[in-house]
């Protein structure tokens, strides 16, 4: 009855997903084992690391909010430096995680099940990050809550027209959305958490947190209805929280913004820079915690793929981006692009097309994908290219506009940096904690794909 | 089929054909040179944006892996034989040029904007670019339509494995070659206008078009008994591939069009200006009706996926949607009046004509499923 | 501990011979058929009866229901509640009200996606569930598949179940007892519920409230008040002489006061002409002026007649008198804005249809007193 696939020729053979035997048991205790156990040393010097950057980051904050936005390098007509750089990267980021867990779920993707988990969290955590930014940047942040539209006592509504409160609503509904779309895969595994462990404090909080779910199919039904649904609700979600955010750029009239192209672009830069972070993290992940027969060098060997596809797209749009500047025959984009790359901020430019475009290119060779320094090395390049590349938008595009006598140069201050560098220190605090405390593969998801994996399927 | 009633269907589409040529020539040489080289135009992109993104599906497979779609795939590389016909078509178009393209009258010469776009809109470069991506699609067209035909007789893996080894390039290639047919052919008949979405929003229109016809394809097939194998869940994974991309497009669509409303300014509002007011005004309605609502309600639901009755609706409005869209694009040339008389339905019936005895002559090629391919077994036993 | 049973498990391990099993038992009809596992197993649901979700239709109607709110609450505030044009864009901008539809339909259509099925389809959160204190859910959520036969009615033979199970190869087979409720909700636990929920209110209530009226005058907060800005009439240490308002400098002119372009009454009056019109306001105007500033000198009608005593000695001109009558107009504005002998320039307080208007008045007090016979006619 089951095709034999041992005939095909090696190329056409389905993944292997999984090294060795795995069993519905011995997946619980690989992955669940985690969070009743007690870390080993490396964790707790990470974490150490991790909260120091954080700790630098919150002071700056600190310092931010007591000194104001003039403690930051923004100017005129550069008003909008760091704050949205690192907001467009972080909310970028989040989106390989949902690609991951939605997109790949709706295309019946099965090696995505291995790495949903853990990406979905990364997108939470992104999205987290990526917040502190545009509520930092309005000055007083403690009136944030004007930004939502509820009836007040100066009888004012927002702009609906504006691209920022679109924002707010995109980056509000893909928060809430994924915390949901996370959460709902987690009532399986507390459930699993709940009835390994022994009576305590532990066991409450995942009995509640499991919601008594039992695992009745008359339930696994709906769950699944809504699993599916909210596959697709995500997809279309994580689609448009980009585009708006590139809207933020595009309904403008800033040379070098407005451009048409920005939607998809952006979109495929964040998935771009967060698949650059997801295979960074899961190298170190699936080492340090010895799941490599779970998370194979196949899964690594296809997320490089899509990097180096998702790369190829990135070159069209900067191909498209510099041809239609040439093509439009207006001074203001072209001395605009010839900016990008020479010029001041030239530098960020070159650095943004090599990491982005050249780096990656690596991986149409197959022993590059599989090999874990080439892998961290091109992650890296990524991750720094991607938030060159906001950097070259943003204040290449502003410091240099229409107005000569408005030209001015943007410098970074050390809150700045300190607050970028908080940024990453609460990302990788997040992840360690997550790691600790929840589990990081999706165990009940695996298991259903586990008789497909015995038997060959594609 | 029985041998007299498919000789009857061939001699009424050669009928057609006929009738069509003679039509054209009609408009040529009464109507005018402007009208006909528009019309040709149009229905030639119509063609050849068929066949590419039919061709595009079939590289897609291969890219990915997909075991699902194999038993499917015929119809897509037969529908991909509108190719070479649509590029024969084109290069016949090159002789329009000079006659609808106001980058290439004399008065461009004072034109300071098209002077400084004279180094890419010239006709030797012109030429030179459209040569190039006619020999693309053809090589790639060879490689990949006639290697599965080839593959029907020989079951020889080694091809599928070349197959997606060039997938790869042949997505990059393909990218870049209906960019180029975007910007020379439609998008240069305003030359000052620029958008660099608009790339991206042809392959969109291409892609969605080419599902459709591809949906349309396999229910025809499977409607007569030619696709038994072919089931429910196969047909399912289509619809929701054709939903997929339905939004998709609207998605480009009503970006491209929302940031240039926004921006508000004067040299690229025009383009939509002249689209979308006035006389065009109920074109430019019809278009998301056809190409994005009727679909999209159809195929939301878990029914209009599996059920051939929804599915051939929402393909039938997608290629009306998709042919409406390239009217839409391209005959304002012509005038702020939509022009629809009987040059548009003689041209209409000369191309639909050769395109329909294009791919009848493609279905006599090859088995009804590429039963050369290694990954059938598995692409028929496949689990949604 | 009751007696009654609730279902039969019967545990498995092999995704295939569960799903056989469901199918051979379903049509014996022992009871109503429910399966647990670990993971959604393809097809048993089909193999113990139960019908898809309709979960589709509920979410895909709260976003057609988002959708519409959305868009029907960006246009109120935008084109009804306080229209304010934007970026010159239209009120009712549906293009820019798109992206907030969009989050908005997706939001609605999730949160019913994830809410619903959780509360109203699986009616979770549920702890009380006899399963969960068995034996084999352990298994359950680890690796056992759980074909399970519950009582439906009175009739319900546990030992047939059982048979069934191990016949179709259940590796064991467990019996889940209906849990003993010896105490049902009780009063004390509902109002130590309530009362915690109030209290939680309260204090959350009490923190939010403490928060407001704090958190606006700590500092940073209050940076904004002391702003490093000239007050009025507060002093300012920026500026030499302490003082935050300014002084004029030196030649300022107010506007609507130009120094006059003449040195002498006779040279306005060569000079100038009445620019104003004589209308009825204008006349009512001049002689409004009239009486508030020229009448306390010059007398009500005009003839010098003072109505203060001439205490100050000063000896007003009689408009009524045939020399100054006979004086164009623009002497008379010369006078006005230079000042004369005893009288000061009124150029400060009057401006300059003020000026114009007094002098039509003045003119038709000299007309009135010196009035013809065809005046009356």
């Amino acid at each position: 009855m089951r095709a034999a696939t041992t005939s095909l020729p090696e190329a056409l053979r389905p993944l292997e997903l999984l090294q060795g035997k795995v069993t519905p048991g011995s997946l619980d205790d690989q992955v669940l084992r985690f969070p009743a156990e007690r870390p080993p040393r490396a964790w707790y010097v990470a974490l150490a690391v991790t909260l120091t950057a954080l700790g630098i980051g919150g002071l700056c904050i600190c310092w931010t909010l007591y000194y104001g936005i003039g403690t930051w390098g923004n100017n005129r007509p550069v008003a909008w430096g760091f704050g949205i750089i690192n907001f467009v990267f972080w909310v970028g980021i989040g989106h390989a995680g949902t690609l991951i867990s939605a997109i790949l779920f709706l295309l019946r993707a099965r090696w995505r099940n291995a790495i949903a988990r853990f990406a979905e969290a990364m997108t939470i955590f992104a999205v987290i990050c990526a917040a502190i930014f545009p509520v930092l940047h309005t000055g007083r942040p403690w009136f944030a809550y004007w930004l939502f539209p509820y009836p007040n006592e100066r009888a004012l509504w927002v702009n609906f027209r504006s691209p920022l409160i679109w924002d707010v609503f995109a980056v509000t509904t893909y928060f809430s959305v994924s915390l949901i779309y996370w959460y709902l895969g987690l009532v399986p595994d507390f459930a699993s958490l709940r009835d390994r462990t022994a009576e305590g404090w532990r066991k409450r909080i995942y009995t509640v947190l499991s919601l008594g779910w039992r695992g009745a199919a008359s339930h696994w039904v709906h769950y699944d209805k809504a699993y599916l649904l909210l596959a697709g609700l995500a997809t279309g979600l994580v689609i448009s929280v980009h585009s708006v955010v590139s809207f933020d750029f595009a309904v403008s009239l800033v040379p070098g913004w407005h451009m048409t192209i920005f939607p998809p672009y952006f979109v495929a830069g964040a998935i771009f820079a967060g698949f650059a972070m997801v295979v960074m993290a899961l190298t170190v992940v699936r080492k340090t915690m010895n799941l490599s027969n779970l998370i194979t060098d196949n899964h690594l060997d296809v997320m490089n793929k899509l990097i180096l596809a998702m790369s190829c797209i990135m070159g069209y749009a900067y191909v498209m981006e510099g041809g239609t500047a040439w093509y439009s025959a207006n001074p203001y984009i072209q001395h605009t692009f010839l900016n990008y790359v020479s010029g001041f901020y030239g530098w960020a430019g070159i650095t943004t097309i090599t990491c982005n475009i050249i780096i990656p290119q690596i991986f149409w060779f197959r022993r590059m994908r599989r090999s874990i320094p080439a892998m961290i090395f091109v992650a890296l390049a990524v991750t720094l290219g991607m938030w060159m590349e906001r950097f070259v938008i943003i204040v290449i595009s502003l410091h240099q506009d229409y107005l000569p006598s408005s030209w001015h140069k943007y410098v970074p201050t050390k809150i700045d940096l300190g607050i970028l560098l908080g940024s990453f220190g609460l990302f990788f605090t997040l992840v360690l904690l997550f790691a600790r405390v929840l589990p990081v593969i999706a165990t009940s998801e695996m298991k259903a794909s586990l008789p497909a994996e015995k038997e060959g399927q594609p | 089929m029985s041998p007299p009633r498919s000789a009857l269907v061939r001699n009424l589409f050669g009928a057609v054909t006929l009738i069509g040529a003679a039509g054209s020539a009609g408009v040529y040489f009464s109507v005018g040179r402007e009208r006909f080289w528009v019309n040709w135009l149009v229905w030639t992109l119509f063609l050849l944006t068929l066949g590419l993104g039919n061709l595009f599906l079939v590289a897609l497979e291969r890219l990915v892996g997909a075991h699902w779609s194999v038993p499917m795939r015929r119809v897509p590389e037969r529908i991909a034989s509108l190719i070479p016909l649509a590029v024969v078509l084109l290069l016949v178009a090159f002789f329009g040029v000079p006659v609808i393209f106001p980058w290439t009258y004399p008065e461009a010469a004072h034109n300071p904007i098209l002077v400084a776009k004279a180094p890419w809109l010239n006709l030797p470069f012109f030429a030179i670019r459209l040569a190039v991506c006619a020999t693309v699609w053809m090589l790639f067209y060879a490689f990949y339509v006639r290697g599965s035909l080839r593959q029907d007789e020989s079951k020889d893996p080694a091809f599928t494995v070349r197959a997606r080894r060039l997938a790869p390039p042949f997505m990059v290639v393909l990218s870049f070659s209906l960019t180029i047919l975007a910007f020379d052919w439609i998008s240069g008949l305003e030359p000052e206008w620029y958008s660099d979405m608009f790339g991206v929003y042809l392959f969109a229109g291409s892609l969605i078009a080419g599902i459709a016809a591809m949906v349309l394809g396999v229910l025809s097939l499977k409607g007569r008994g030619r696709l038994p194998e072919v089931q429910t869940k196969h047909i399912y994974n289509l619809g929701s591939l054709g939903l997929a991309f339905t939004v998709f497009f609207a998605y480009i669509g009503f970006a491209q069009y929302m940031l240039i409303w926004y921006a508000n300014l004067p040299e690229e509002v025009i383009w939509f200006k002249h689209r979308i007011e006035g006389a065009w005004q109920p074109v430019a309605l019809a278009l998301p009706l056809l190409h994005f609502f009727i679909p999209f309600f159809l195929l939301i639901g878990s029914v209009g996926k599996k059920h051939p009755a929804p599915l051939r609706l929402a393909a039938i409005s997608i290629l009306l949607g998709h042919f409406v869209d390239l009217y839409w694009l391209i005959f304002p040339t012509l005038g702020p009046k939509p022009l629809f008389g009987w040059p548009e339905l003689a041209m209409a019936c000369f191309f639909l004509g050769l395109g329909s005895l294009q791919i009848r002559r493609a279905m006599g090629h090859g088995a009804d499923m590429p039963v050369g391919d290694p990954l059938l077994a598995q692409g028929l036993e496949w689990q949604l | 501990m009751s007696s009654a049973t609730f279902a039969v498990l019967g545990l498995f391990s092999d995704a295939h011979k569960i799903v056989d099993a469901a199918n051979q038992i379903r049509p014996r009809k022992l009871g109503r058929l429910e399966a647990y596992t670990p993971y959604p197993v393809h097809g048993l649901d089909r193999a113990i009866g139960l019908a898809p979700s309709r979960l589709g239709r509920l979410v895909m109607f709260m976003g057609v229901i988002g959708a519409c709110l959305a868009l029907l609450f960006e246009g109120w505030v935008s084109a009804v509640d306080y229209p304010l044009v934007t970026g010159g864009k239209a009120l009712f901008s549906w293009q820019a009200f798109v992206p907030v539809m969009f989050e908005v339909t997706v939001l609605f259509a999730t949160f019913t996606a994830g809410l619903a099925m959780l509360f109203a389809f699986n009616k979770l959160p549920f702890f009380g569930h006899p399963v969960l204190h068995s034996q084999a859910i352990k298994g359950i959520t680890r690796d056992k598949l759980a074909l399970s036969i519950e009582a439906s009615s009175a009739a319900f033979d546990a030992e047939a179940a059982r048979q069934a199970l191990i016949d179709n190869g259940a590796e064991s087979v467990e019996i889940v007892p209906v849990p003993a409720w010896d105490r049902p909700l009780s009063l004390v636990g509902l109002l130590r519920t309530i009362a915690g929920i109030v209290a939680a209110c309260v204090v959350a209530g009490a923190g939010l409230f403490a928060a407001e009226k704090l958190i606006p005058i700590v500092p940073p907060m209050i940076h904004m008040h002391n702003q490093p800005k000239l007050n009025a009439f507060h002093e300012s240490a920026f500026f030499v002489d302490g003082r935050g308002m300014r002084p004029a400098v030196a030649g300022t002119v107010a506007r609507g006061h130009l120094p006059p372009a003449f040195a002498t009454p006779e040279e306005a009056g060569t000079l100038l002409s009445n620019p104003l019109p004589l209308t009825q306001s204008i006349a009512e105007r001049g002689r409004r002026v009239f009486n508030d500033h020229c009448a306390i000198c010059h007398g009500l009608v005009g003839n010098g007649v003072p109505l203060l005593s001439h205490a100050y000695g000063g000896k007003p001109g009689n408009f009524l008198s045939n020399e100054i009558r006979a004086r164009p107009d623009g002497h008379y504005f010369g006078v006005l804005m230079l000042g004369k002998n005893a009288m000061p320039s009124y150029a400060a307080d009057l401006d300059h249809d003020d000026r114009w208007a007094a002098v039509h008045y003045i003119r038709i007090l000299q007309r009135a007193q010196n009035a013809k016979d065809e005046d009356l006619r």
